[in-house]
C-alpha cells in the first residue's frame, strides 16, 4: 500500500504501543480511524485527569490492525538508544547554549522594547503594565537577567524537555524496526494475537473497522469495545460490542439478560461478535430489551 | 460552591477571568507558571472542551457541518497535544538515570514534589572511603517528574564529560524514559499509569512493599480502637457503666420475650447469644479460616500506599496509609478467587462503623439565644439531638474491611472496591 518510509512508527516497550509525535496521532485518528487513548500528562495543566496527553496508547488489537494494513511499523524502543558519542553530545550542548543565548536576546530586546515604550507611555500602558504585574506573569528578575544568576551560571532561562526522541540525534529506530507481526513476533518484541481469544478479539476488531466504525474499549460499559458510528470525538457510541471466540462457545441465558439489561441502561444495543476461526468470519448479533409490558 | 447556593444574595459572583471553565482545577500548580515569558510562538495549551456530541453523522456521510465541528475539535485537541514541555531554568530539577541500579540519583532538587517523593540511599563514591547518602527516585517517580517536565534527566554514559559544564550524561527525552524505566522495579506499565494518575489528582503514592531496605516502609494500621472512635472522658466512660447497670437493676421487669435474661447470674452459659451459637449448624463469620487452595503467585497484592492530600505525610517516616491499591491488567487477570479477596482482606485494617447520615439539619433562624451557645460550647451537646444509633443496612454495605483494585485495560483505568460484610455483627433477631 505505502512504502516503509511514509508508515507511522509505533513504539513498542513491553509489549505495549504507544505513539509519541503528534502528527502520527493526527494521521491514524483521520486517515485510519485509530483512536487509542491518550495517556500522558499534559505538561503545564499536569493537575488533572480530564485531559491527557501523549503517549498516545493503543490497544494490541489496533496495532495488529495498522502493522497489518502496512500503515505502520513496530519499533523496538528500548534498544534503540545506542550511546552517543562525544560529538554528539558536544553537538547538543552548543544547541542548547544557543538556544539559551537566543532566548536571552529575546528578553533582552523585550526590555528594550519596553524601555522604549516607557518615556512615551500613556495612562493606558501603565495600566496595563500594572495589571500585568498583579498577574505575576512575568517575574520581576526577568527584567534584570544580569542580576539573578540560576546554578548553571546562566541567566533564567527555559528548558525544553522533549516528549519524543526524534529530535535526538543518536536516537536510530532504523536498526531495530519490524514491519510486520510476525518479525516482531520472531524478535521477541511483540506477542498479540497469540491465541484463539486474542486472534478471535483481532478479527472482530478488524470487521467491525473495515465497515467504517470507530471502536473504542469497552470495559466500562461491560463489553470489549464501544462501537461509534463516527469519531468518538463528536459522536455517542451505538454499540457494546462482547467477542465469543467460537461458534460453538456456550452463551448463558444470564449473560444475555445482564447484556440487554446494560444495553438499554446505557442507550446502547449489546453487540454479540461471534468470531469462527476456521472460515475467518464474524457473526453479528445485537441484544436490545423488547419492551413488551 | 454550596455555600454560594445555600446563602443567596443579591451580589453577582465574582467574574472569572478564566477563559477556560475545565481548566481551573489545574490551575494550582504547585510550582510558577514562568515559562510564558518567553514570546516565541509558545503558548499556553488551550485544553478541547468536552462538549455535547451528536448521535449520529447525517445519513449519506457526514454533512459539512458536522465536518467542520469535527474537525475543529480535532485541530484543538492535536494544538493541545503539541504544547512543549518547558520548564525555567530556576525550578528544574535534575537527576541522572542509573540502569544498572534501576534508579534515578537527583543532584539538584527543587520544587514540593520532593517532600512526598524519592528516598536516601548510601551509595559508595570513587575517591571517597564511607558511602555518602544522596536522593534517589524510584523509576515511576522518575517518570512522572520528567513526564510533568519538573526533572531533567541524564543517561549515565561512559563518556567523560569533564570538559563540558552542566552537562552530566545522555539527555533524555520523555519516551527514552518510557522506554527505559518501565519493566524495571516492579513497575509495568499499568502500575506506572494508576501511579501517575492518582500523582495527578494530588494523593501522595508510595509502594506497600518496600524494594530496597533504605526504602522507608509505612507504619502498620492502628488497630481498631485505636482509630476513629471518639474518646470519651474517664468520668463520662464511669457514669455511663453506672447508669447502665444501676438501671439494669432497678428498672429490671420480667421480659416475656427474654425469659432466660434473669437466670443469666445463675447459669451464665443460657444466655441467647450463646443458644443461638449453639443453634446454629452452619458455621459463619470472616474468623473461621477458608479452606486453603493453592495459589503460587496471586497477581492480587497489594502494590501502592495511598494518602489523601490532608494526610499529614513524613518522607522518611509514612504513617499508615489512607488505602492500599492493587493494579492489575484486565486483559491477562480475571477476577479475584475467594481466597485471593480474603487474603487481602487479612491484610487490610478494620474500618470504623460508618455513622448513620444526617439529614441536613434545616437552618436555624438567628435566635437571641445563640450567642451563649457560641460562648458555652458544652451547652451545645446537651441540646442537639441525642446520638443516634448506626444503621445496620449502612454498616453491612459499608463493609468492616475493604480492598480497592485498580483495573487497566490497555491505558483505561476503573477502580473498583471490593468490601467485605460483617453479617455476623449485625443479626437482625
Amino acid at each position: 500500500m505505502t512504502d516503509s518510509n511514509s508508515r507511522i512508527s509505533i513504539s513498542v516497550t513491553n509489549k505495549r504501543a504507544f505513539i509519541w509525535e503528534v502528527d502520527d496521532i493526527a494521521v491514524i485518528r483521520s486517515k485510519y480511524r485509530i483512536c487509542g487513548i491518550l495517556t500522558g500528562t499534559l505538561p503545564h495543566v499536569s493537575q488533572q485527569n480530564v485531559f491527557l496527553g501523549v503517549p498516545l496508547s493503543l490497544m494490541p488489537e489496533e496495532v495488529v490492525l495498522l502493522v497489518e494494513n502496512e500503515s505502520a511499523v513496530l519499533v523496538d524502543d528500548p534498544n534503540a538508544y545506542p550511546e552517543p558519542s562525544l560529538e554528539q553530545i558536544t553537538e547538543w550542548d552548543s544547541a542548547r547554549l544557543e538556544s539559551i543565548q537566543k532566548q536571552l536576546n529575546i528578553t533582552e530586546s523585550l526590555k528594550h522594547a519596553s524601555s522604549l515604550n516607557t518615556r512615551s507611555m500613556s495612562e493606558e500602558a501603565i495600566r496595563k503594565r500594572r495589571e500585568r504585574k498583579q498577574r505575576k506573569t512575568i517575574p520581576a528578575e526577568e527584567t534584570e537577567p544580569s542580576l539573578k544568576m540560576s546554578m548553571s551560571g546562566h541567566p533564567v532561562h527555559s528548558i525544553v524537555i522533549p516528549a519524543s526522541s526524534s529530535s535526538t540525534k543518536w536516537y536510530s529506530p532504523g536498526t531495530c524496526t519490524y514491519a510486520s507481526i510476525d518479525s516482531a513476533k520472531a524478535a521477541g518484541i511483540w506477542d498479540y494475537p497469540s491465541n484463539l481469544h486474542e486472534r478471535a478479539k483481532c478479527g472482530v476488531f478488524r470487521s467491525l473497522w473495515e465497515q467504517g466504525y470507530f471502536m473504542g474499549g469497552g470495559i466500562k460499559f461491560g463489553g470489549d469495545y464501544l462501537v461509534y458510528p463516527g469519531d468518538p470525538m463528536r459522536y455517542h457510541s451505538h454499540f457494546t460490542a462482547t467477542v465469543i471466540d467460537s461458534p460453538l462457545s456456550a452463551l448463558q441465558p444470564m449473560e444475555i439478560v445482564a447484556h440487554g439489561r446494560l444495553g438499554t441502561a446505557t442507550k446502547k444495543a449489546h453487540l454479540i461478535c461471534c468470531w469462527d476461526d476456521k472460515k475467518k468470519e464474524v457473526t453479528l448479533m445485537s441484544i436490545e430489551w423488547g419492551g413488551f409490558g | 460552591m454550596d455555600d454560594i447556593l445555600e446563602q443567596p444574595s443579591s451580589e453577582a459572583p465574582p467574574p472569572k477571568f478564566d477563559d477556560n471553565p475545565d481548566e481551573q482545577s489545574s490551575e494550582d500548580e504547585d510550582e510558577g507558571l514562568d515559562w510564558t515569558k518567553l514570546k516565541t510562538g509558545i503558548s499556553r495549551p488551550v485544553i478541547p472542551k468536552r462538549g455535547e456530541k451528536e448521535h449520529e453523522p447525517a445519513a449519506g456521510g457526514e454533512s459539512g457541518l458536522q465536518q467542520h465541528i469535527l474537525q475543529r475539535s480535532r485541530n484543538a485537541m492535536f494544538d493541545a497535544l503539541r504544547a512543549t514541555r518547558t520548564i525555567s531554568s530556576k525550578t528544574v530539577s535534575y537527576g541522572i538515570w542509573h540502569p544498572s541500579l534501576v534508579r534515578v540519583s537527583v543532584h539538584v532538587a527543587r520544587g514540593t514534589h520532593f517532600s512526598s517523593m524519592g528516598h536516601s540511599a548510601s551509595r559508595p563514591v570513587k575517591g571517597k572511603e564511607r558511602p555518602t547518602k544522596r536522593t534517589e527516585l524510584l523509576p515511576e517517580e522518575a517518570i512522572y517528574l520528567i513526564e510533568r517536565g519538573s526533572l531533567f534527566c541524564w543517561k549515565e554514559i561512559d563518556i567523560d564529560l569533564s570538559g563540558m559544564e552542566d552537562v552530566s550524561g545522555a539527555p533524555m527525552s520523555v519516551q527514552q524514559a518510557y522506554a527505559e524505566m518501565i519493566g524495571t522495579e516492579d513497575v509495568t506499565l499499568e502500575k506506572y499509569q494508576v501511579y501517575s494518575y492518582l500523582r495527578r489528582l494530588g494523593y501522595v503514592v508510595t509502594r506497600t512493599v518496600p524494594p530496597t531496605s533504605e526504602y522507608p516502609a509505612a507504619a502498620p494500621f492502628l488497630k481498631m480502637g485505636q482509630l476513629g472512635q471518639p474518646r470519651c472522658s474517664i468520668f463520662e466512660r464511669i457514669r455511663s457503666a453506672f447508669s447502665s447497670w444501676i438501671l439494669k437493676l432497678f428498672t429490671s421487669t420480667f421480659n416475656w420475650w427474654k425469659p432466660l435474661g434473669i437466670s443469666r447470674w445463675l447459669y451464665h452459659d443460657k444466655n441467647y447469644e450463646h443458644i443461638f451459637r449453639s443453634l446454629r449448624f452452619m458455621p459463619a463469620g470472616h474468623q473461621l479460616p477458608l479452606r486453603q487452595t493453592k495459589e503460587d503467585s496471586s497477581p492480587y497484592k497489594p502494590f501502592y500506599n495511598l494518602y489523601k492530600p490532608p494526610t499529614p505525610f513524613k518522607k522518611t517516616l509514612p504513617p499508615p496509609p489512607d488505602f492500599q491499591i492493587v493494579v492489575i491488567n484486565t486483559r491477562t487477570t480475571s477476577m479475584p478467587s475467594l481466597q485471593e479477596l480474603t487474603d487481602l482482606f487479612d491484610i487490610s485494617p478494620e474500618l470504623p462503623i460508618p455513622l448513620p447520615k444526617r439529614s441536613p439539619p434545616p437552618r436555624p433562624a438567628p435566635t437571641p439565644l445563640s450567642w451563649w451557645r457560641a460562648v458555652l460550647p458544652f451547652l451545645r451537646r446537651d441540646l442537639g439531638p441525642p446520638a443516634r444509633r448506626p444503621n445496620p443496612f449502612a454498616a453491612l454495605r459499608a463493609g468492616k474491611k475493604t480492598v480497592i483494585v485498580a483495573a487497566v485495560d490497555s491505558g483505561n483505568i476503573s477502580f473498583f472496591r471490593f468490601m467485605q460484610g460483617a453479617f455476623m455483627d449485625w443479626p437482625m433477631a
